[in-house]
Parts: structure tokens; C-alpha cells; sequence
């Protein structure tokens, strides 16, 4: 686990987590998106580290997807909805923002406790970081729940799923390589969904607060 | 090592330091102002500033107690004391026993809390501003600056400098592992927030809506600014050295011959100007935060070193 | 033989009082009795903590004579050295605030009587004395509860305020509520045979199940964890010590509530012997909630003895802090830490009491020169009362932990210990100590911006009222008695390198703990940490005198290097406003308010803002009153609620009195009728 190549894999499961934190912390959109992408580049940089060390191409082919789909297209896609429907006006989340943060790092705290029996159980060199990504998992739920605009939710959504792939890289070295392009094909059909979704509030509530939404049980 | 020489390098290391610190403010200021496209003054005009102030005279509030022109001496006194214990070129100090990180930690809590009193006592609004924030601040990033230091100390096994310096020095790996980048980053935010940089303070300002360390010293003239502020900028190379030599330890003396100690001083000046281009480009790039704001930053330092703590918990 | 002299002086104090009443004799009498049972306690103490031998705890000869239910009652010999500390600490904190009554009761002359407060005063401090001597239950409860009527009595000494009148009615009651508590915890560990004596009812602890052993100690937390201050049971603290004469609220502050510590050390140690885990862990979470509520609340008062009482809770949570992590580290087996964690919580017990004594009596200083407890109306002592002023200082320093005072030293101690959580085995009990060193960091940071503003408020500035314009300093005795505190204060600081491993010896042999293996290495404290080979180490004493010279050496620095010596007095800058009125400076309310912004989720501050316009225009006004507040959580949440349900269960209970005769005669042949029914089943 002390190796460099442990080290190194924490370190990019640190900075992925991280940009997860991010998201708590800043409060526009374009800071958002932005760390949505710096996330998955960072997802890609992990998994190619892997797929070096481990000579995996299916890692590789993982790698580079993550890259282009979660790194370039998505966050792209989400700068034009952002574009479309996004209020200059920002809104406050449930939570504040120190209060978010202490809360992230509380959760990571837990994930620590959730994962510590599965790391004393492991062998592989990568396990040190599974806890990071295990938070990231808390994290992006807690930013699904806590903000208002449907944007946010959406790449909190995003960053879940992020969490689940590193999970999977560095408890198992990656799933099955046909689960992991399923994987990635769901998630596209939902983001797609929700795009149409976003449409749809933003076109009978002139704005995408999730809030309003309760307007609809009236 | 015999006695005589190694206290003689601690007072030389701590007189280097004293000498240094308007010279790196001074760089500091000047690649700011090279990067905003403006020539800016010379490198060397803080000591310029300190030779002024010493030869003006002195006004003192027709309010002011004995408290005011004390204030400055005990600034001046506890950062210079810092400045003994903290590692600059050689390690272990003989004054190694005498403190350690916390002790560093509370002696500059030593020299603020009296700074903001002397700020309340002329009986302006701007001091009593100045004093509020800055108290505030400080208070808040005492959370972050006991858990980094918590960090660094479990992987040492102690919170004595010379021992922390050690050990990063023995197992090279440590220092890049997680924890210990956590903690940098924490601590980097808490040496903005101390030392009243951007994004916290502005220390270029002297509009109310913008000041914090600026108002509570705003009623000090002569020499007492002249201490005042040589013990800000004494303060700033202090928290360089720390992060420098804590974290990237090597080039630290651990024998006191002069060839070590020659290229002691070579690497502390290097990581010096590392750190003052570091800060000068991210302060150009960052606007100064609203005082509200300013906790959620403080939060940030706040969860980067609980991360911290929990990684060094595991790799230890 | 001190001993008996200790309680010979206190009663000659007592006594004094009650038959002089008035005059000069009066106070210096009541005191000068006062100060010798203090004195005598101190000696003792030190005696005994120290390792003197004067022999002096055995009475035995004395009390060999009397009836049985006084026999084995007080001290046995030898004499617990933790009973010696506790001891000391009200010796040592009586004499300054004894002293300190001489001047200040003189305010009371044709006013008050000095009878009932200064006889109180003394059969106080006897009590005191007397509860951790006490060997057996009746001694224990017995004294116990002596202390709390005697105090409630000087906390009434001013019984016309209503306020008084309030804050003397919830002492009341949570003393009895406390009391019931460890009554319980005491009567549960009553061994078959009735005895009453600790040993023995240690004896008969070791043979419960665990699950009573912990219920035993639950019911003693809560019992002492109301005493000491401990939140939620914290509710009486602020409104008992302000409303007592400053003497008293130091005595309080800084001897009575540290009596709490010393029942949670007695179960938790010594009778039961220690526990699991989350014994420890308990009291570590209670002592860092206190920690940080005490100080969040003390940020928002601005009347200067409530602050104070607010950072008594704050301190008692760091107090226990330490005793919760030794615990803790005693259940995992780690000796050597858990000497850490309690010698921290003793020595911060001690120090807190030095500099809480000081603090109070310093405010009472101001409360004498100025009548009036609100800090907005200050402003400007420094220079009426510069040496009150000075002391204060020293205590505001001192508990804001900053070097070299005795305030950091204990509190580093006690991170010491926090530091070794690291060894415990059990992960997710760990962690519980880098939160908890995170929210004593945020207290204890938290408590410098606190002082800061109370003695900023306070002492510097201009004055805002006419009668701090007219201050005048505290008389001589007062002076000297804050004085002593404030020496008392920088050497302990000083002096750490020998009161660790003496308090560590104190610690020694309680529950099986080793002694400490502090290890002095000329004026330097070092205690060893868990892993091998690393010690943490600081040394107060080099720290200041390198500040001393420093702080000569610099102006020194100055004159040789010819630097001006000009110096000029003029106007405080004001923006060309030409005027500077005492209304233009900083407010306790406006320093405060970042952090009342801040923390607003917990405060829920309401602001109140009423602006009186002048007559001819909108755009200029007459006056504003800004008047904010937050919400009482405990008060209004927790205690309310239950204080209500109480009060309408017992109107319900209050229909058995009917007032008809009739019914009362009934109820008397109705309870003869059980009883001698039940004697007739019983007899059977």
C-alpha cells in the first residue's frame, strides 16, 4: 500500500473527491460544470494509471469512454443547457456552505468507518483509496439532496456515478467490460432524460428551482 | 554538537529571517505587481519603508492607555520568539525542547490578541472593526490549523518540529502521500488567512469595507508601525518556512558544518521564491472574498485537513 | 493538627461574623478566619500532593472517643492524594477571595449586615473543604449537601433583586435534582452489610454486573455533571454566579463546580474502578459540547459575569475532555496515556480555578467602581484602574490559552493526550478524537476572540457612561488578593515541570494507573507519547523569560540603533469628523456580530431595530434602539417543556389538599389502616 503506485492512486481518488467537494462549495453553474469535468479527467487519469500498472486494455478502453463522454461531451452539453435554461440569479441551497462542507467531511468520516472492514479484508494495492470513493458516493447524494436547481442535482447525479466507477477500479480493478459500457449507456439515457425533463419545469415554471415543483400538488 | 555553535546558528538563523522577511514581501509585492502589468517598486523597498517609519515620529491617540505603544513590543517579541523555534536552516535546534508546532501556533495567537486589542483601544470604529475580524478569523481557522498539525503529528508520533522534520526527511515517500498534500493545502489557506492575503484580507487596502489587519493597525505610527509591521512580514517568511521545510524538508541542515548550512540557506531561499511566486500568482488570480464568505473558505482548510487526518490514519 | 486548625478557623470565621455583624472587626475577623482555614488546606494539600510528610490527616485520636455514627466518617489515613488536590485548590482560591471581601464587603457598610454572608462565607468554605475528605456516604452527602444550602444562602445575599430571587430558586432546584441523582448512584452501590465507607463500597462494585455498574455511573454523571456545569445541566450556571457578591461567584466559579469533577473522578475511578469505553467516550462528547456551547454563548453576553459563567461551563467541558480521554484510554488499556489525559483535566482544574478566581474578582472590581454589570457602559478602565485592569488582563490571557500562562500549558497537555487517540485500536471509536480536538482548538480560539472583546470592551477605549468616567480603583485588599491570583497563574505556568509529575503521582494507584513517567529534564516538561521513542516536550518557564527579554532586549535594539524617540499626542483619527464621541467606537454587541452571522443557525438571532425620526424631516433621526436576541435552546426547548408538564401534574396533585378537615382526618386513619396492615403481612 506504500508503494507509488498506492500512493498514487490516493492521490487521484483524493483529487477526484475533492472536485466532489467542490461541489459543495462553489456556487455557480460554470464553477460547477467545471468541476464535474475536472472530475472525470482526473476519473480517466486513475483509471489509465491503472490500466498501465495492471496492463489492462479493457481499463484503457474504459479510460478513454471516461474521458471523452464524461470529460469533453458532458460538460459541454451541460455549458448549453446551462445556457438555456439557467437563471443569472443563484439560489440558496437547503444548507449553507460552511455547513455543507463540515457535513462533507463528516461523511467522508463515515465512509471511512463504512469501508474500514472491506480495506482490512483486500489485498489489492489500490484499496487505500476505496474510502475516498465511497465518499464521493456520500457526497454527490448529499448535493442531489441539498441544492435547489435541477442543474446542480443533475451533476450531482453525474458525479455519483463517477464515484461508483472508481469504486469499481479500485476495489476490483474495474467490472466486467460489458457492464461498464451498460453502465455508461444508462447514464446517457438518463442525462438525456433529464434534459428533457429540465425542459419541461423550465418551460411551465420559467425558472428550473426544484422547489417549484410543489407548486404541482396544488 | 558542541553547545556554543549550535545556539549561535539558532540566533543567526532567527537575525537571517528577521533580515529576510522585508525582502520577500518585497518580492511578493513586486511580481504582483509585474503580473497586473505595472513596474512596481523594487524588491528592496520595504526595507526603504522600515527606515522611514523608524526615523518618524510617533502619534499617539490622546485615548490610547499604556496597552498601545506596549502592543508592538509584544508582537515583535512573540513572532521573533517563533522565529527561534521554527526550523529555517538547521535542525534540531537546542531550542527544540523549548516548543513545539503548538506552542509556534499559540505564540502567534499571543501577538494577534494583542494586536486586536490595541486596535480597540484608541475608541475608533476602524479598530474595533479590524479587531472584531480579525478575531473572527483567527478563531475560525484554529479548528483547521489543530487538525493538520495532527496530521503531521501522527505520522511523526509528536508535535515537535525537529521530530515532524525527521521524519519526512527519513521516509521521502510520506511526503507525497495524501495526507501530507491535505495538509499542505489546509495549512496553505490557513497562511492566507493569518497573514491577511488575499483572498481574506487585502493587505494592499485601507478602505473600511476591505480591511482587516490594516484597521486595527491604523492609529500606529514611527517606530511602533515599523515593529508592527516588520513582525506581519516576519510572520509571513515564518509560515513559508514551515510549509517549505516541514513538507519538503530536504536541504535542511542536520549537521552544522558550513557546507551544510551553505546549502541550507541555497534551498530556504529557493523555496522561499517558490512559494512567494505561488502566492503572487494565485492572489493575482483571486478577488478579494466578502467577510462572509470568508468561513466557507476556512470550512474548505477545515475538511481538506479532516481528510487529511482520516488518510494518515490508514496509511499509518 | 492543621487539620483541626483548618476547621477551627473557618468556625472562629463563621463566628465572627454572627457576632460582630458590622465594623471594620467584622470583615477583617470573618476573613482573617477565612484565610487561616484556607492556609491550612493549602499546606495540607501540598503536603500531601508533593510527597511532605507532616502527618497530619490522622484524627483518629480525636474521633476514637465518639459514637459509632461518627467513627470512620472523616479522612482515613493515608489520606487519597486526588481528596488532597481538590482540597488544595479550595484552600488556595479562599484566601485571595477572603481578601478580596475585606475591601469589597466594605461597600455593604449600613446597608447589609455582614452576619449571614460572612458566617455563610465560612461554613462554605468549611463544606468544601470537608466533601472530598469525606470517607462515607453520611460525611459525603452530608457535606455535600451543607455546601449547596450555604451557597444558596450568599447567592441570596442580595435577595431584592428578582433576579436574584430567580437565579437563587434554580440553584436550589437543581442542586436537589443533582443530589437525587447521586444519592441514587451512592445507594445502588451499598454493599449488603450497610456500611457506608468507600472502600467498602468499592469492595462491593467490584462484584456488580457491568449493566449496574454503568448504571451507577450514569446516575453520577448526571447528578455531579449538574453540579460541575456540565450541558444540558449547565441551565443554573448563569444566572447563579452573577447574581452571588463577586467573592462568592469566584469561590464558585472556580472551586465549587470543580467539586463536580472530583464526584465523576470518585465513581468513575476509585468506587467503580473503571469502565468500558463508552464511559469515557461519554464524557468526552458532554465535555466537547460544553466546551463549544459554553463559549458560542459567552460570545453573545455582554453583561461581564454572565460571560464569565459561560466560559466556566466552557473550561469544565475541557476539563473533561481530559478525564473522558483518560478514561477512554483506561478501558483500551493504555496507562500511559490515561495518566495523560487525567493529569490534564486535574491541571487544568486547578489552573482554571486560579484564573476564573481572578477573573471574577476583577469584574467585581469593575461591578464595585462602576455599579453596573453591562459591559456597553464601559469603556476607558484602563486608565481609571490601571492595575485592576492589569490583573485582568493577566486572567484574560491566562484563559485564552496563550503561552507561557498556565492556561496553555494544561490545555496542551491535554491535545497531548487527545494526540494519542491515534493508538486506540477500535477505528471508529477513534476518530472520536480528532473531533474532538477540532472543537477544543475552535474553543479554545473561540474564547480569545471572547476576551478580546470583554476586556476590550471593558477596560479600553473612552468611557461610555458617566459613572466609568468616574471609576476609581478597587481598594488594597482587593488589589492584593487579585495580584496573588494573577502570580499564582504565570507560575503555575511557570512551574509545569513539576506539578505534571506530581499530579501524575496523584493519579497513580486509582484504578490500577501506574505512576506518571513524566520525565523532567531541567525546567522542561516531557511527557511520553504512545509511540516509541517520541516525547512531546515544552518548557513554560524558558518561554517566558525569552519573552521577558525580548521584550527588553527590543527597545534596547531601538536606542542603539538611534531610531526617533519622538513621540506626540493628538486626536484619534476620524475621517475629518471633528468630533469623537464614546458612541462612535465599538459596541460588545457590534464585535461580537460577525460571529453571531455566522453561527446564526444555532443562535437564531432576532434583531430588533425601533428608530425615532426627528420631528421635521425623514432623512434625519433622533434615536435608535437596536436591541437583539437569541434563542435560549436548553431554556426554552428542554427545560420549559418539563418545568410546565411539572407544574401542571403537581396543580393536579395539589387537589388532595381540599382544605375540609374532614378529608385530612381520613387520609391520616387511611395511612394508619396500610401500615398496620403491611406490619401484619410483614410479621407473617
Amino acid at each position: 500500500m506504500d508503494s507509488a503506485f498506492g500512493q498514487l492512486t490516493v492521490l487521484g481518488s483524493s483529487l477526484v473527491l475533492l472536485c466532489g467537494l467542490t461541489l459543495l462549495w462553489r456556487r455557480g453553474s460554470a464553477a460547477h460544470i467545471g468541476a464535474f469535468a475536472a472530475q472525470s479527467v482526473a476519473l480517466a487519469a486513475t483509471a489509465g494509471l491503472i490500466a498501465v500498472v495492471t496492463g489492462s486494455r479493457e481499463l484503457w478502453v474504459v479510460a478513454v469512454i471516461l474521458l471523452g463522454l464524461k470529460g469533453i461531451l458532458m460538460p459541454i452539453l451541460l455549458k448549453r443547457m446551462d445556457r438555456r435554461f439557467g437563471s443569472p440569479r443563484e439560489l440558496e441551497p437547503y444548507v449553507n456552505t460552511a455547513t455543507s462542507l463540515v457535513i462533507g467531511g463528516l461523511l467522508v468520516v463515515l465512509a471511512y468507518i463504512v469501508t474500514w472492514p472491506i480495506l482490512d479484508v483486500s489485498r489489492l494495492p489500490t484499496r487505500a483509496g476505496m474510502p475516498l470513493a465511497m465518499g464521493l458516493i456520500f457526497v454527490s447524494l448529499f448535493v442531489i439532496i441539498s441544492r435547489k436547481k435541477a442543474l446542480t442535482q443533475v451533476i450531482g447525479f453525474l458525479a455519483l456515478e463517477n464515484g461508483i466507477a472508481l469504486l469499481a477500479m479500485l476495489g476490483t480493478y474495474g467490472i466486467p467490460f460489458i457492464v461498464e459500457v451498460g453502465v455508461f449507456l444508462d447514464a446517457l439515457m438518463g442525462f438525456l432524460v433529464m434534459q428533457i425533463v429540465i425542459y419541461r419545469i423550465q418551460e411551465t415554471f420559467e425558472s428550473i428551482d426544484v422547489e417549484q415543483l410543489n407548486r404541482l400538488s396544488q | 554538537m558542541p553547545l556554543p555553535t549550535g545556539y549561535t546558528v539558532a540566533i543567526a538563523q532567527t537575525a537571517l529571517a528577521l533580515f529576510l522577511a522585508p525582502g520577500l514581501v518585497g518580492l511578493i509585492r513586486w511580481l504582483k505587481a509585474r503580473l497586473q502589468n505595472r513596474r512596481g517598486a523594487p524588491v528592496w523597498q520595504p526595507y526603504l519603508e522600515l527606515r522611514k517609519l523608524f526615523a518618524k515620529e510617533v502619534v499617539v491617540s490622546s485615548n490610547a492607555s499604556w496597552l498601545f505603544r506596549v502592543a508592538p513590543f509584544v508582537v515583535f517579541a512573540s513572532t521573533v520568539a517563533v522565529a527561534f523555534l521554527v526550523p529555517v536552516l538547521a535542525v534540531p535546534s537546542p531550542f527544540d525542547p523549548v516548543g513545539d508546532l503548538l506552542v509556534v501556533v499559540y505564540l502567534l495567537l499571543l501577538g494577534t490578541f494583542f494586536l486586536a486589542l490595541a486596535g480597540l483601544d484608541p475608541g475608533s470604529a476602524f479598530g474595533g472593526m479590524g479587531s472584531s475580524r480579525e478575531m473572527t478569523v483567527a478563531a475560525l481557522s484554529e479548528p483547521t490549523v489543530a487538525l493538520a498539525i495532527f496530521a503531521l503529528a501522527l505520522g511523526a508520533g509528536s508535535t515537535n518540529l525537529g521530530q515532524i522534520v525527521a521524519r519526512t526527511m527519513a521516509d521521502p515517500a510520506a511526503a507525497v502521500s495524501p495526507g501530507y498534500l491535505l495538509a499542505f493545502g489546509a495549512l496553505f489557506v490557513v497562511t492566507l488567512a493569518e497573514n491577511g492575503r488575499l483572498p481574506v484580507d487585502n493587505p494592499a487596502t485601507h478602505l473600511e469595507l476591505t480591511m482587516i489587519h490594516e484597521a486595527m493597525i491604523l492609529e500606529y505610527s514611527g517606530r511602533y508601525l515599523a515593529l508592527i509591521e516588520w513582525a506581519a512580514w516576519l510572520k509571513v517568511l515564518l509560515f513559508f518556512s514551515l510549509l517549505g521545510n516541514l513538507f519538503v524538508p530536504w536541504g535542511v541542515a542536520t549537521v552544522l558544518t558550513p557546507s551544510a548550512l551553505g546549502w541550507a540557506l541555497a534551498t530556504l531561499l529557493a523555496k522561499l521564491v517558490v512559494l512567494a511566486v505561488v502566492l503572487a500568482v494565485f492572489e493575482t488570480r483571486v478577488a478579494k472574498l466578502r467577510l462572509f464568505r470568508v468561513p466557507e473558505l476556512l470550512a474548505v482548510s477545515f475538511v481538506l485537513a479532516v481528510l487529511a487526518i482520516t488518510v494518515s490514519f490508514l496509511v499509518r | 493538627m492543621i487539620f483541626l486548625l483548618m476547621v477551627a478557623g473557618y468556625l472562629f470565621g463563621a463566628l465572627a461574623a454572627l457576632l460582630f455583624a458590622r465594623g471594620w472587626v467584622a470583615r477583617w475577623l470573618t476573613a482573617a478566619g477565612a484565610i487561616i482555614g484556607g492556609a491550612c488546606a493549602v499546606t495540607l494539600a501540598v503536603a500531601e500532593v508533593f510527597g511532605f510528610d507532616i502527618g497530619s490527616f490522622q484524627i483518629i485520636v480525636v474521633l476514637a472517643r465518639r459514637p459509632w455514627w461518627l467513627q470512620g466518617g472523616v479522612i482515613q489515613d493515608p489520606a487519597q492524594p486526588l481528596s488532597a488536590v481538590f482540597l488544595g485548590v479550595v484552600g488556595a482560591i479562599a484566601i485571595p477571595a477572603a481578601l478580596y471581601s475585606i475591601g469589597y464587603t466594605r461597600a455593604w457598610e449600613g446597608r447589609r449586615s455582614l452576619r449571614m454572608p460572612g458566617a455563610m462565607l465560612n461554613l462554605f468554605l468549611l463544606s468544601m473543604s470537608l466533601v472530598p475528605l469525606a470517607e462515607n456516604i453520611l460525611w459525603f452527602v452530608l457535606f455535600w449537601e451543607g455546601m449547596a444550602v450555604t451557597s444558596y444562602l450568599l447567592v441570596m445575599t442580595e435577595a431584592e433583586e428578582p433576579e436574584t430571587v430567580h437565579a437563587g430558586n434554580w440553584y436550589l432546584g437543581m442542586t436537589q435534582f443533582g443530589l437525587g441523582f447521586i444519592l441514587a448512584a451512592f445507594f445502588l452501590l451499598l454493599p449488603p452489610d450497610g456500611s457506608g465507607d468507600f472502600t467498602a463500597l468499592a469492595k462491593h462494585a467490584a462484584t456488580l454486573s457491568p449493566g449496574l455498574k454503568s448504571l451507577v455511573f450514569v446516575l453520577a454523571l448526571i447528578g455531579f455533571g449538574s453540579k460541575a456545569g456540565l450541558v444540558p445541566l449547565h441551565v443554573w450556571l448563569p444566572s447563579a454566579h452573577p447574581a452571588a457578591p463577586s467573592h462568592v461567584s469566584a469561590l464558585m466559579s472556580g472551586v465549587m463546580i470543580k467539586l463536580g469533577v472530583y464526584g465523576v473522578l470518585l465513581f468513575g475511578l476509585r468506587l467503580l474502578g473503571g469502565g468500558p469505553a463508552w464511559w469515557g467516550g461519554l464524557v468526552l462528547t458532554l465535555g466537547a459540547v460544553s466546551a463549544l456551547l459554553g463559549v458560542l454563548y459567552a460570545l453573545m453576553e455582554h453583561d461581564l459575569k454572565r460571560l464569565l459563567a459561560y466560559h466556566s461551563i466552557e473550561n469544565i467541558g475541557i476539563i473533561f475532555i481530559g478525564v473522558g480521554a483518560g478514561m477512554m484510554f483506561l478501558s483500551y488499556d493504555l496507562p500511559a496515556l490515561a495518566v495523560l489525559g487525567f493529569v490534564g483535566g486535574l491541571y487544568h482544574t486547578i489552573n482554571h480555578a486560579c484564573f476564573k478566581g481572578l477573573l471574577f474578582l476583577g469584574a467585581g472590581s469593575v461591578l464595585h467602581a462602576t455599579h453596573t454589570r453591562n459591559m456597553e457602559e464601559m469603556g476607558g478602565l484602563i486608565k481609571r484602574m490601571p492595575r485592576t485592569a492589569l490583573f485582568f488582563l493577566v486572567g484574560a490571557a491566562a484563559i485564552s490559552a496563550l503561552p507561557p500562562l498556565n492556561g496553555f500549558v494544561s490545555e496542551w497537555v491535554v491535545f497531548q493526550a487527545l494526540l494519542g487517540g491515534a493508538s486506540i485500536p477500535q477505528r471508529e471509536v477513534a476518530v472520536l478524537m480528532p473531533i474532538a480536538v477540532a472543537m477544543l482548538a475552535l474553543a479554545s480560539g473561540l474564547a480569545a476572540a471572547c476576551f478580546v472583546k470583554a476586556f476590550g470592551i471593558t477596560f479600553l477605549g473612552i468611557a461610555r457612561s458617566h459613572e466609568a468616567e468616574q471609576a476609581r480603583e478597587a481598594p488594597v485588599s482587593m488589589q492584593v488578593a487579585m495580584a496573588a491570583l494573577a502570580l499564582a497563574c504565570v507560575v503555575l505556568g511557570a512551574a509545569a515541570y513539576a506539578m505534571v509529575p506530581a499530579l501524575g503521582r496523584v493519579v497513580a494507584g486509582l484504578a490500577g494507573l501506574p505512576p506518571a513517567s513524566a520525565v523532567t529534564v531541567s525546567w522542561s516538561l516531557r511527557v511520553p507519547l504512545s509511540a516509541p521513542g517520541a516525547v512531546g516536550q515544552i518548557s513554560p518557564l524558558p518561554i517566558l523569560l525569552g519573552l521577558a527579554l525580548l521584550l527588553v532586549a527590543i527597545p534596547i535594539g531601538l536606542w542603539l540603533s538611534r531610531a526617533s524617540r519622538a513621540l506626540r499626542v493628538s486626536d484619534t483619527w476620524g475621517c475629518g469628523r471633528i468630533a469623537q464621541t464614546p458612541r462612535m467606537q465599538y459596541t460588545a454587541a457590534a464585535f461580537a456580530e460577525p460571529l453571531r452571522r455566522i453561527f446564526a443557525a444555532l443562535y437564531r438571532p432576532t434583531e430588533d431595530v425601533s428608530i425615532d425620526f426627528h420631528p421635521e424631516s425623514r432623512y434625519f433621526v433622533q434615536s435608535i434602539a437596536y436591541r437583539a436576541h437569541i434563542i435560549p435552546w436548553f431554556e426554552r426547548y428542554l427545560y420549559d417543556p418539563v418545568i410546565d408538564r411539572v407544574i401542571a401534574w403537581a396543580a393536579r396533585v395539589r387537589a388532595i389538599q381540599s382544605g375540609s378537615l374532614h378529608a385530612y382526618l381520613t387520609y391520616l386513619v387511611a395511612a394508619l389502616v396500610i401500615m398496620l396492615g403491611l406490619l401484619m403481612l410483614w410479621g407473617s
